[in-house]
């Protein structure tokens, strides 16, 4: 168990052609003894690259990754005391499971044959795999190989867990199982971890902290709150939550923002950060917005508008809303209300967007200017 | 005859449609077309040369009964093995050690060309590659030069002969094993490259984080899932060097160290005519060991193939 630094870690990959391409582009971020870190963004943005750069899998252009205060840029995969969980699982075949555990053990330690033994059996139990020990991978189901590889990984007592999507090949159902257990798993051990995902629902749900990267560039660090809340910039904004926020690009009209369908003021802070733009962009997240009958607009912040589609999905309900139905390319937005409203299409409702819950970014930049009203310490307090 | 309309005017014969009946009729015909080179060829090995006329040579040998057949006798076969004995020994000392070093090499290269990732590699697969496509008729010169004239193969192997069992003569089946094993090099190569390919990459890289070294990886976890593949060129090997003439000509020449296929070229043959029955007893004699091979690594080899 060790802390583990990137530091401005960079990676280029030089094309056949001689193009090169920058896969990480100095990301740093320090992971605490015992963190679970989620490191998530869509494909090909650089995490799973990173994740081998840990490995060392692959080498590190420039930078530098420290486990324990000691660089490892130039050790051997073997060298680095890290065990990692592959995607693809990537059992040995050929060997059963307890061969498959026992593997990385008789080739990186000096354990004598019984103490082994014993370890590989305490690892199965942990994992409930005893009774599939002596079966080949190719006898067990995609769940039970999952835990085998994950039982690989933790027999060896590492210095740091490297998870590449362990849970993508799974239905969604074991997966959610699979996610709990393997914070459970986690927390017991405290082995500080690395966990790569292109599922924000993961990274919300399992991460201490997460670490957010797009086209190579770290784009935001902190806790699954933090980044919902109080995004640093539009991607992290629109990637973090699902249903995804609802982006307006509008114009600064004084103390108001300005869109050819609907009009919002600002308060004066709100003001105060968007002061000498004449764009920007506007975002409320979809559970922001409150819906109720029509009729009577009480004051600024309440907007006319219809129901264009319903997904129902049991809990809640995700509305898409449009200003005007009848034009040909109506501004929609989403919104999710209580499963048990009862909303149809084409109903018409009056929607608030409410002050204190809107961000506000740059039109060019995407740089958040101004954060809905997140006080991380209360929102801890209150969930207590 | 029992001959009823079924469906679509589908005539039936016995049970069986008419469409079937023919499948198997042309099934048969093609069997026996395959078969009857064989049969007949065992049946000539089986006749007693002194009456063996050369008229009806597939039918078995029942003289007196059926006038014209010849008489049994196994004295071909014991010709065979007296003639062709040294031969088959010969042989098989060169054909064991080239199919498994070739084997084993090519495997060996192309993990390292394959598995494991380095500057150049490809120009060295193309190396490989090149020398799949190097005529036989090419080298022919060469060989004899090389293993005559530039190593002293012959002696440097005057000390082994001393040990029990080596006799002087064998270096020219050391020279013979060494060619092989470099000609069929590029091919066994690029059979486990293909192989290899199909590995998961992650595999070999949960070995090298599980602390492997290259020649264990190659030990523990590439070797015993390369057996199919092992089956589809030791039985490919096999049969090209046990069935190999011309380096046998070329290398060896002549003399104690001739192996099977130089010695079934002469025998038989005299001045006094050509003795069928020894013939095909040698030729049989000859073939058993590739049909044997097939026959016991058949289902691993078809295994291999569908890999």
């Amino acid at each position: 168990m060790a802390e583990l630094t990137l530091d401005d870690v960079t990676k280029v990959f030089t094309e056949d052609d001689g193009n090169e391409i920058t896969a990480v582009d100095e990301v740093s971020i320090d992971i605490e003894d015992g963190e679970f870190l989620v490191l998530v963004g869509p494909s090909g943005c650089g995490k799973s690259t990173t994740l081998r750069m840990i490995a060392g899998l692959e080498t590190i252009t420039t930078g530098e990754i420290r486990l324990a205060g000691g660089r490892i840029n130039e050790k051997p995969p073997a060298g680095r005391d890290i065990a990692m969980v592959f995607q693809s699982y990537a059992l040995y075949p050929h060997m059963t499971v307890r061969e498959n555990m026992s593997f990385g053990l008789e080739e990186s330690t000096e354990m004598s044959d019984d103490e082994i033994e014993s370890t590989v059996a305490d690892t199965a139990d942990l994992m409930e795999i005893e009774e599939l020990l002596d079966r080949k991978p190719s006898d067990l189901s995609g769940g039970q190989q999952q835990r085998v590889a994950l039982g690989r990984a933790i027999v060896r007592a590492p210095e740091a867990f490297l998870m590449d999507e362990p849970l993508s090949n799974l239905d969604a159902k074991l997966r959610a199982t699979m996610r709990t257990e393997l914070q459970r798993i986690q927390d017991n051990l405290d082995v500080t971890t690395v966990y790569v995902t292109h599922d924000q629902t993961e990274a919300m749900t399992m991460g201490d902290r997460i670490a957010i990267l797009n086209d190579g560039v770290l784009q935001q660090v902190g806790t699954p709150l933090e980044c919902y809340h109080t995004p640093n910039n539009r991607f992290v904004a629109g990637f973090i939550g699902d249903p995804s926020m609802n982006f307006f690009e509008m114009a600064v009209d004084g103390e108001t923002l300005v869109i050819d369908r609907f009009e919002y003021p600002l308060k004066p802070a709100q003001q105060d950060a968007i002061r000498n733009r004449s764009n920007v962009v506007f975002g409320i997240r979809p559970e922001d917005i409150r819906i109720k009958e029509p009729g009577g607009l009480s004051d600024n912040y309440q907007f006319e508008v219809t129901v264009d589609v319903v997904e129902p999905r049991g809990d809640e309900n995700t509305i898409h809303l449009t200003f005007d139905r009848s034009v040909d390319d109506p501004v929609t937005f989403t919104a999710t209300v209580s499963g048990l409203r009862d909303i149809s299409a084409g109903d018409e409702v009056t929607a608030t967007f409410p002050p204190d819950s809107i961000h506000l970014f740059d039109t060019d930049s995407g740089v958040a200017v101004h954060n809905r009203t997140f006080n991380a310490e209360n929102a801890t307090k209150q969930i207590l | 005859m029992s001959t009823e309309t079924g469906r679509a005017g589908e005539r039936t014969l016995f049970g069986h449609s008419l469409r079937r009946l023919i499948l198997y009729l042309v099934l048969l015909g093609m069997g026996a077309f395959y078969l009857i080179p064989i049969e007949t060829g065992l049946m000539t090995s089986i006749i007693s040369p002194g009456t063996y006329s050369g008229n009806l040579p597939y039918l078995p040998p029942l003289e007196p009964l059926v006038s014209g057949t010849g008489a049994f006798s196994l004295e071909p076969w014991r010709g065979a093995l007296d003639g062709l004995g040294q031969g088959l020994v010969n042989s098989v000392i060169l054909v064991v050690p080239a199919t498994i070093l070739s084997g084993l090499l090519g495997s060996m290269a192309a993990f390292g060309l394959t598995t494991i990732s380095w500057r150049g590699q490809i120009g060295i697969y193309i190396l490989f590659v090149a020398g799949i496509f190097i005529p036989y008729q090419a080298v022919l010169v060469p060989l004899t030069q090389f293993w005559y004239n530039i190593v002293p193969l012959r002696s440097m192997f005057e000390p082994l002969a001393a040990l029990p069992l080596v006799e002087t003569y064998h270096w020219k089946l050391l020279a013979l094993i060494i060619t092989h094993t470099a000609y069929g090099l590029p091919i066994c190569t690029l059979l486990f490259r293909a192989h290899y390919k199909k590995l998961s990459d992650e595999m070999v890289e949960a070995a090298q984080l599980d602390g492997a070294s290259i020649a264990t990886i190659y030990r523990r976890i590439i070797l015993p899932l390369s057996i199919p593949m092992f089956a589809v060129v030791f039985i490919y090997q096999f049969t090209q060097i046990w069935n190999d003439l011309l380096f046998a000509l070329t290398i060896v020449q002549f003399g104690d160290a001739a192996v099977v296929t130089q010695e079934l070229v002469g025998i038989g043959v005299s001045q006094s005519g050509t003795n069928f029955p020894l013939r095909m007893a040698a030729a049989l004699l000859a073939a058993l060991p590739t049909l044997l091979v097939y026959i016991f690594f058949g289902d691993k080899f078809a295994k291999g193939v569908a890999a």
